[in-house]
């Protein structure tokens, strides 16, 4: 582990922890318990990783295992953030939920389904499997986040700002990985792909200056967007976080059932109408 | 009447008619009292735009336009054409609006309600985009001077008639749900 890699893990731990005392602090765990758990775990996750690269080296196969393990962890409990999200003050409304979870369902499976499929394509090298499943989770991630912002902003339910600004940390540090692993897999791949071929030895150790500039490189920026993103979570748990909202009261089903085939019809009219104005 | 009255008459008309159209906005954005309801007030099409169309009709009709294509000089004609055109592109954005409260209010309600219809959620959103696609080819041929104006009238009948029924749909929501509605739909 070189210099910069040494203090960009200690800011990372100096961040997280300050992370998980809000989230301590401002009892996040009552509002949102899947993020207090996400915040935690990555606290425990970037200790464990840190203790390995300590105490077994950080070049050591161990080393690679745990780091590659702990990315994929991060993903899954990260996943649970976004189903969070998307539950949160949308079950009140019972009908639009009713609409929308069957929606982000699908569409969560078939993201992760194309996500294992990719990853199943691929030569049968971990930090190849890693690359390809955490940038095609971080893309599911974006696409599903952007799905329940727009839902979300069509039917006039806004995120509160605590939310908001998790989805957008998830979304900017999602962006920042599927960027940085969809060029790190190609280096796989291409050029450094005889690292990972035991036949290929004698290469070996022309390559590893390449490789460690290019792990070196894609570690310093994906932690900088890490720490981003959790001073981003950090800046909005400075307040006390407000009071959970009320329940909607509903209107009685039959408004919607009556006016609802009302409205589209009139709407129907309009574009109707549209037509007719644009016949010769 | 001189040329220059002529002229003088057309910019008090179409200056009327302009003014018309902010005047109503200003007071549709203004005039809004605060209330349990606001969510769904906000949101009710109530089609301000089309009660100013015998005023745009006047000021866009045949028979001026053949008027002044023959007294005024060319140059003041095809100006006041350009006007006349602005003013219904005016009134087009106005109809859009009109739209797009409806297209609003049902998706309130879709939100309020405990049961929602996938069909009609979808063929809403389907129409909403359709308006849209619609609206910008209406947008392209009055810009290319292709649209006659005087199909406006067929559809501003459409909106009055829309408003009327629109607004006796709301008077029976707002009885139905009688201090039920929550003052932030966003919660």
């Amino acid at each position: 582990m070189n210099h910069l890699e040494s203090t960009l893990s200690w800011f990372t731990l100096g961040f997280v922890s300050i992370l998980c005392g809000f989230v301590f602090k401002s009892r996040v765990y009552k509002l949102l318990p899947f993020f207090a758990a996400y915040s935690y775990e990555l606290l425990v996750s970037t200790i464990v990783v840190w203790a390995t690269y300590e105490h077994a080296g950080f070049d050591s196969l161990t080393s690679y295992y745990v780091y590659w393990a702990s990315i994929l962890i991060n993903a899954a409990v990260r996943s649970l953030v976004i189903v969070e999200l998307c539950r949160y003050g949308l079950r009140a409304y019972r009908g639009i939920w009713a609409l929308v979870w069957r929606l982000l369902a699908v569409l969560s499976i078939v993201l992760i389904l194309r996500a294992v499929m990719d990853a199943w394509g691929q030569p049968d090298k971990i930090a190849i499997y890693g690359a390809t499943l955490d940038r095609d989770l971080a893309l599911a991630s974006i696409v599903i986040l952007a799905s329940l912002l727009i839902i979300r902003n069509y039917y006039g339910l806004d995120l509160e700002p605590l939310q908001k600004a998790i989805a957008f940390g998830i979304c900017f540090f999602s962006a920042v990985d599927v960027i940085g692993n969809s060029i790190l897999r190609s280096l796989y791949k291409g050029y450094l792909f005889n690292w990972f071929v035991a036949d290929q030895n004698a290469l070996w150790p022309a390559l590893k200056t390449e490789l460690t500039f290019v792990n070196d490189l894609w570690s310093t920026v994906h932690l900088f967007s890490f720490m981003f993103a959790i001073g981003v979570w950090c800046y909005a748990l400075r307040k006390p976080l407000p009071a959970p909202a009320e329940a909607p009261v509903l209107l009685p089903a039959e408004v919607y059932r009556e006016l609802s085939p009302e409205i589209n019809l009139r709407l129907a009219t309009y574009n109707n109408r549209l037509v007719e104005l644009l016949k010769p | 009447m001189t040329n220059p009255n002529l002229v003088k008459n057309l910019a008090e008309t179409l200056t009327g008619v302009l003014g018309w159209f902010l005047v109503s906005r200003d007071k549709s954005s203004s005039t809004a009292e605060p209330s349990s309801l606001s969510p769904l007030c906000e949101a009710l099409p109530s089609a301000k735009h089309y009660v100013y169309f015998p005023q745009v009709r006047q000021a866009l009709s045949a028979a001026d336009t053949n008027y002044l294509m023959e007294r005024a000089p060319a140059q003041v004609a095809i100006l006041a054409l350009r006007e006349r055109r602005a003013v219904v592109r005016q009134f087009l954005k106005g109809l859009r609006e009109d739209f797009s409260n409806l297209s609003r209010m049902g998706r309130i309600i879709a939100s309020m309600s405990p049961e929602v219809s996938r069909q009609q959620e979808t063929e809403r959103l389907m129409l909403g985009l359709k308006f849209q696609i619609l609206y910008v080819f209406v947008q392209l041929r009055l810009f290319s001077g292709s649209l006659p104006i005087e199909h406006l009238e067929h559809l501003t009948g459409l909106v009055g008639r829309l408003a009327t029924r629109m607004d006796a749909a709301m008077a029976k929501i707002s009885a139905l749900s009688a201090g039920q509605i929550p003052g932030n739909v966003g919660a």
